[in-house]
């Protein structure tokens, strides 16, 4: 049996009165402890103070266009008399870069930093957000009040409006004649009579186009500055098909049968009058006979009622020749593909070929980051596409499907307004040049205080 | 502190705080030009918001230190460090709009991160630790006094020793009272005779004492040693029970005691352990929390400058 | 401590039907109705052991009971005072008287001898048996206590005196047959022995075996006239001593066992604890401090009945003034009775203030000097021309007295003396008069169904009766002098005629009256809950206030612990250890206890309950301990509090020094909450009423607790 018994008196005789005084080490741990870590943090601040780094104070890494001065504070953030804070202005942004203006009729113009936010990572300062463009643009206000484009969009998928060419219902103007749904048939007659089946980059080289000089500046996009983000359109749009690459191979100038397949020059009428004039005339000096023979009718060409003409001399026969060459050619051959406008002149007049390269007038476009699709993926029409006048550029639903605002996040493609729009109007940019030297971008220099 | 029915009012407000909070975050987030930035006015408003609920939760610490001050009831100030310290990180979130930014930033949101976390791991400690405490410890004592309290086991341990070897030796004047009673119950009268009442045995009166110097006592002297075999109930047990084997019956309740004396030794121990548990996560909880409000004092210094 | 409620037995005694608890004795159940059964081996005041037999009784069995042992059985039918059994006594008394020496030296010195006074009532002149022929001796060697073996009838009052009142441990038995008597520890001289000449075996002692030494051949009959310096001219005192101006006669919180008689000189006596250290004081010295106590505000002095307590209550014939602690006593004086009769820590620090001439007394001379009628008459005259004002004036209610009133009272009041465990008046009985507790402690409680249940301590300056005397109704609880008592009586139609001058006297003993009334009442609905045993067991039920941490709440954090120091001056008054209740922790701090041993005993009465609830401890406390000592839960602690002190070198001159006072919790009185409470992070602490508080348990089967 227990004798030991526990009473509230006894149990409390057990304790010292007056413990609580003397901390215990736990408390004493808890105490130093918390007297420590603030210490260590200051002194952590102060150290990387004292090592002269700004970088302490820094809110984020900077965008590596910036990323050098990163310990130069003072480079953007000026301070300004008489005021504590020591805000990022327009005129520190200026000191190196141009900002043309937007447009004439804004009704303002935001602060540089507020669309370029600093301070957010290795990212592309143009990269700006949608809501940037939006503060405007959701609601557009112009300062004569006569809006000139549509009013309000909200984003690329949000009241987007489809392209103006689209939706204005512009047809191709091109001058030169092309059935695309005939081109793309199969079994078409190829060189030497071979039967082939032409595919879009016969005619439209995006092979070739690839290997460009920019090709570098694609993997490094930083080093692409504002100016240089967009690739020039003779690489960022398909170049126009040219006839001596793309046509020629199948669409051959045969002239005459004396010369065999030998062919006319793809080039204006007075300079295959000139050709044919020569090669008929050296012909001729070389087969003196040939001035009696009598031709066969051409059944190549039948609007013409073919006449045998009999020539009296060479320069008749040559004369008779060309003509006949120039009939064909004109009746027949560059027909087919150019218009020939008669004229006072003997030689027809060839309209203009008037090929369209950029179809998005607001808008930047590249085709080489889509590479990786099948042509007709996006221009879905094409296959069909009978007329000339067709216009073959996709619609906004098309580029839809992969484009979206919030690109990264949702599984899909950049679809923010600076991905095909700039704010700043590069035509009408002018040179800038700052004149810091390595030490000041790097810290290691004072900076002159900005007096702008 | 137990999180119970008596907190209704705070959950509800808290949450009630977090949606508006969120409720202005959401759109501000997606229209203003530049993002969710600390330095926008909403931005601002999120981080003098967060900061204020940090510096009321770190002011617990301050309050403290001055039970008496009349300035509202610990357990309402206990309550606002809970609730509002809870409410702190998602605010400091919105403030910094879910980025962490630069270095004095970054580690500030480590350190905010490290003190919430060990803050609700704290609360979350107190909602059952104590009530295991309770069931497992009947004879806990003072955190702080354990040193003291294991001392005096040692000390009645030696006594009781003494008082049960003398009871074996025969001497009388050293005896219990209650022995005396004892023998006295045995038959005979009074004080004078008492001495053949009790039984000799010199040598249990030895090996008791042995066992005490051996055993108990450093046992008992000692903080912690598990390892003892007396630290091990079953063990002790069995020891114990080969001394009742040994010692006559009325001199049982004298072991009993000492198997007493070991098993509160136990709990203190434990409670030692179980008490470092409960109160651990203060070293980090704490420290961490002044470090945090300092260099978040430097940061609005700092980022109201830039 | 138990209050359990016990059963009702039912019996009849002397043809009365009586219903009293069990395990009452037959003596006490008589007693209680007013059926006298003559004594000689029992008293009162110590545990019966039937070795008289002289109060015997038929209970209607084979042999007579001892009816001061004898427990009361139901339907037990007892007689009291048949032929037969006044035979048996007077054979016992005879029996008694033949080893008694008559008249023995009690006798002869003041009549009281009361074997001889029994015998004397019987009848009984000579004892037919023959005397002891061997003589048992006497013992002269003590300087004050004369031993009369002789005359010693076995009867063990003085044994139980010093062992059990006492704890002295000095008597016991001694011997065999003709030869058994008392013996001082092993059977020594007894100025050899370990006795401390407290006096309470020569008071125990019902005849002339223990006697006032030097008494004995004075001849001092009860009620010689005898002129008081004659008296004091007498041997019996030890010491005449002679104080120099500015020396201490006695300091308070000593233990001393003399009192003093100025017979030359002046003195004054006064209080040298610094006062209001205990009550938390908000004094401002700097900024920090001032915003402390902006911070930590006093919710204004709840204490409202304190403002109008002038006086502290000391162990002398004058009351000190509150606001200065500091009288004066002259010749004719006497101070230092409690002290010297139960043996209290001085109250009070006394310097002679002029060259004094002081007789310092033992118990046993102040026995003498009180049980002399000429002697009592003068230090009544001298307590009715001096102390009677600020007596009454420092009871709150009777402010108002106008002079001539108190002049009135002045040769009407009566001044009566009670030994410890002696009955002042008892419940039921019709009110005759009002008390004013002038030395000692009072024991009021109330005999219920369930036993019996103490209502109040009443100390110096304490009073009882006027519920009974302001309704007309008997008395309605039993007032017990717990040590050696003396009060004040008015009788009551001086009482009802001060009623009737002084309306607001009426008004303000009504109010309290009613208070008492209802604060009772409330015991009573409490106790009638069925309590479990282990709450019992922990004696939460006495409890009107428990400082109780839910544990599973409870972080062991400490901060009750603090914020308790906090407030009291760095000490803390509760200690965060004790037993469990359910989920809680009984905290070691005042549980306000509905029957407050720990005021028993206080010299100063500076521990004392409000008119509320709390148990507090004034500023005045002189750091004794025995509020400590008696509490049986460790709930009051002493602790050392800077003081100025007399320098000893340099009289007149202080120095910083240590004195150490008692502390309780006083709930933080000043603040709407105990701060514990207060401070308590985490919601576990709260000061409950206990049986409120436990409701909900105890209403279920009792918990099942392991182990015994």
């Amino acid at each position: 049996m227990l004798r030991r018994t526990r009473t509230t008196k006894k149990l409390a005789k057990r304790i010292d009165l007056q413990y609580f005084a003397h901390a215990h080490p736990f408390r004493q741990w808890r105490f130093w402890l918390s007297i420590a870590v603030p210490a260590i943090a200051l002194s952590w601040f102060v150290l990387q103070r004292a090592q002269g780094g700004q970088k302490v104070y820094s809110a984020g890494p900077l965008s590596h266009a910036h990323a050098v001065f990163t310990q130069q504070c003072a480079l953007c953030h000026v301070a300004q008399a008489g005021s504590f804070s020591a805000h990022v202005t327009d005129k520190a942004c200026l000191t190196c870069h141009d900002a043309p203006v937007h447009h004439v009729n804004q009704t303002f113009t935001p602060e540089c930093a507020s669309c370029h936010v600093e301070h957010k990572g290795a990212m592309l300062l143009q990269a700006t957000a949608d809501r940037a463009c939006t503060q405007c643009h959701a609601d557009l206000r112009t300062r004569d009040g006569q809006p000139h484009y549509i009013s309000s969009i909200a984003g690329f998928d949000r009241k987007h409006p489809e392209f103006s060419t689209l939706r204005s219902g512009k047809t191709d103007p091109g001058g030169v004649r092309l059935n695309h749904y005939l081109h793309l048939q199969p079994n078409l007659i190829g060189p030497n009579n071979t039967r082939m089946q032409l595919i879009c980059d016969d005619c439209h080289g995006t092979k070739t186009a690839d290997v460009t000089p920019h090709q570098a500046a694609e993997l490094h996009p930083a080093s692409l500055t504002e100016i240089s983000t967009r690739r020039p359109h003779e690489q960022a749009y398909m170049p126009p098909p040219e006839f001596a690459k793309h046509c020629a191979a199948c669409h051959t100038l045969q002239f005459d049968t004396h010369f065999g397949n030998e062919q006319v020059p793809h080039d204006k009428p007075e300079v295959i009058h000139t050709f044919l004039v020569k090669k008929f005339g050296e012909y001729i000096a070389t087969h003196p006979g040939a001035v009696h023979e009598v031709n066969p009718p051409d059944r190549q060409i039948p609007e013409r009622v073919r006449q045998a003409r009999s020539a009296r001399n060479a320069a008749e026969w040559v004369q008779f020749r060309v003509e006949d060459a120039e009939w064909l050619l004109y009746a027949k051959t560059c027909k087919q593909c150019h218009t020939l406008r008669p004229t006072n002149d003997s030689l027809p007049e060839v309209a203009k070929s008037n090929m369209t390269t950029r179809w998005l007038s607001h808008a930047d476009f590249d085709h080489h980051p889509h590479r990786m699709m099948t042509c007709t993926s996006c221009h879905s029409r094409t296959p069909d596409s009978r007329e000339t006048t067709d216009v073959l550029l996709p619609g906004i639903q098309t580029c839809q499907q992969c484009h979206r605002p919030q690109g990264s996040t949702k599984e899909a493609a950049e679809g923010r307004c600076y991905e095909c729009h700039q704010y700043h109007d590069w035509t009408k940019t002018k040179p800038t040049k700052g004149d810091f030297t390595i030490q000041q971008l790097r810290g290691e220099a004072r900076v002159p205080v900005l007096d702008r | 502190m137990l999180i119970d029915h008596t907190h209704r009012k705070w959950f509800l407000g808290s949450a009630a705080a977090l949606t508006v909070a969120a409720a202005v975050y959401v759109p501000y987030a997606l229209h203003s030009p530049q993002g969710p930035r600390g330095g926008s006015g909403i931005g601002l408003t999120f981080g003098t918001t967060g900061f204020l609920c940090m510096l009321f939760a770190g002011l617990l610490g301050l309050r403290k230190k001055f039970p008496i001050w009349r300035i509202g009831r610990a357990q309402t100030w206990m309550r606002g460090h809970l609730w509002l310290g809870l409410l702190s990180f998602p605010l400091i979130l919105f403030h910094g709009g879910f980025h962490f930014g630069g270095s004095l930033t970054r580690l500030l949101m480590w350190l905010f991160g490290f003190v919430w976390i060990s803050g609700i791991l704290g609360a979350a400690l107190q909602h059952f630790m104590p009530r295991f405490q309770t069931a497992q410890l009947p004879m806990e004592t003072i955190y702080e006094q354990i040193d003291r309290v294991r001392g005096q086991l040692a000390e009645e341990a030696g006594q009781l020793v003494e008082e049960t070897c003398s009871a074996l030796e025969g001497e009388v004047s050293r005896a219990s009272e209650r022995q005396r009673a004892v023998s006295a119950s045995a038959g005979t009268q009074g004080g004078l005779t008492v001495a053949s009442g009790l039984r000799t045995n010199q040598q249990v009166s030895v090996q008791l004492r042995t066992f005490l110097d051996q055993e108990m006592r450093p046992y008992l002297e000692r903080a912690g040693a598990h390892t003892a075999r007396l630290g091990q109930s079953g063990q002790a047990q069995k020891m114990f029970q080969q001394f009742r084997v040994l010692l006559p019956p009325d001199l049982h309740s004298n072991l009993d005691d000492l198997e007493n004396i070991c098993e509160e030794k136990r709990q203190l121990d434990k409670q030692s352990r179980l008490h470092r548990i409960l109160h651990g996560w203060l070293l980090v909880h704490i420290p961490l929390s002044y470090g945090l409000l300092v260099l978040g004092a430097v940061h609005a210094v700092v980022a109201l400058r830039f | 401590m138990s209050s359990r409620p016990a059963a009702e037995i039912q019996l009849t005694i002397d043809g009365r039907p009586i219903s009293v608890p069990v395990g009452t004795t037959i003596f006490d159940a008589a007693r209680v109705n007013g059926i006298p059964i003559p004594t000689l081996c029992h008293q009162q005041n110590e545990n019966p052991v039937g070795v008289c037999r002289v109060c015997v009784v038929d209970i209607g069995q084979r042999v007579y009971a001892a009816s001061c042992i004898r427990q009361c059985e139901s339907g037990m039918t007892v007689k009291t005072a048949t032929d037969q059994v006044h035979a048996a006594r007077n054979t016992l008394v005879e029996l008694l008287m033949s080893d008694h020496p008559a008249p023995c030296a009690r006798q002869q010195q003041s009549g009281d001898c009361e074997l001889e006074r029994l015998a004397g009532a019987a009848g009984i002149k000579e004892s037919r048996f023959p005397h002891r022929t061997t003589p048992r001796g006497k013992d002269d060697s003590s300087a004050v206590i004369a031993v009369d073996h002789e005359a010693c009838i076995l009867c063990d009052r003085c044994i139980r005196g010093c062992d059990d009142i006492r704890d002295n441990w000095v008597l016991a038995r001694r011997g065999k047959g003709y030869q058994a008597g008392i013996a001082f520890d092993n059977n020594l001289p007894m100025s050899e022995s370990s006795c401390v000449s407290c006096g309470e075996c020569m008071v125990s002692c019902p005849t002339g075996a223990l006697t006032n030494k030097r008494v004995v051949g004075t001849q001092l009959g009860e009620g010689d006239v005898l002129d008081p310096s004659e008296l004091l001219g007498l041997p019996i005192f030890q010491k005449k001593r002679h104080f120099k101006a500015g020396e201490i006669v006695c300091r308070e919180g000593e233990f001393g066992s003399t009192a003093f008689y100025i017979l030359e000189g002046q003195a004054e006596v006064f209080l040298a604890s610094p006062i209001a250290h205990v009550k938390t004081e908000g004094s401002s010295k700097g900024f920090f401090s001032k915003l402390q106590s902006l911070l930590a505000p006093r919710e204004g002095d709840r204490r409202s009945e304190e403002s109008d307590r002038p006086f502290i209550p000391i162990d002398a014939s004058v009351d000190l003034p509150y606001d200065s602690p500091i009288a004066e006593l002259n010749p004719g004086d006497m101070f230092g009775e409690m002290t010297c009769m139960s043996y209290y820590p001085r109250s009070a620090t006394v310097r002679a203030r002029t060259d004094c001439v002081m007789l310092e007394m033992l118990r046993n001379v102040l026995d003498i000097l009180q049980r002399n009628k000429t002697f009592r008459a003068q230090l009544e005259r001298n307590y009715r021309a001096r102390a009677l004002d600020s007596h009454l004036r420092s009871v709150p209610v009777f402010k108002s007295l106008t002079q001539d009133f108190i002049d009135h009272l002045r040769d009407r009041v009566e001044l009566l003396r009670f030994n410890p465990g002696q009955v002042i008046c008892r419940q039921g009985d019709p009110a005759d008069s009002f008390y004013l507790v002038r030395i000692g402690f009072v024991k009021v409680s109330e005999q219920r169904p369930g036993g019996e249940l103490v209502l109040a301590y009443l100390a110096r300056g304490g009073y009882f009766g006027e519920i009974a005397l302001l309704s007309g109704s008997p008395r309605s609880a039993t007032c017990t002098a717990l040590d050696h008592v003396e009060v004040v009586r008015i009788v009551g139609e001086d009482f009802q005629l001060m009623l009737d001058r002084f309306p607001e006297v009426r008004q303000k003993l009504e109010a309290i009256a009613q208070e008492r009334i209802k604060e009772n009442l409330r015991h009573t609905v409490q106790t009638q809950n069925v309590p479990v045993d282990q709450f019992l067991a922990q004696g939460l039920m006495e409890a009107q206030s428990l400082l109780v941490l839910d544990l599973e709440k409870c972080t062991r954090c400490d901060q009750c612990v603090r914020a308790c120091a906090d407030a009291h001056e760095g000490v803390s008054r509760l200690v965060r250890e004790g037993l469990r209740f359910d989920k809680y922790l009984v905290a070691t701090s005042c549980r306000q206890c509905r029957d407050p041993l720990c005021m028993v005993g206080c010299p100063v009465g500076s521990i004392r309950r409000r008119n509320t609830l709390e148990v507090i401890i004034e500023d005045w406390c002189i750091g004794c301990g025995l509020c400590a000592t008696n509490c049986p839960y460790g709930n009051i602690n002493l602790h050392p509090f800077p003081a100025e002190l007399d320098d000893p070198s340099h009289p007149g001159q202080t120095i910083a020094g240590v004195r150490v006072k008692a502390t309780s919790c006083d709930l933080c009185h000043d603040h709407a909450e105990p701060s514990c409470v207060y401070a308590c992070p985490h919601d576990a602490a709260h000061r409950v009423n206990p049986p409120e508080f436990f409701a909900g348990m105890l209403a279920q089967p009792a918990p099942r607790t392991d182990g015994s």
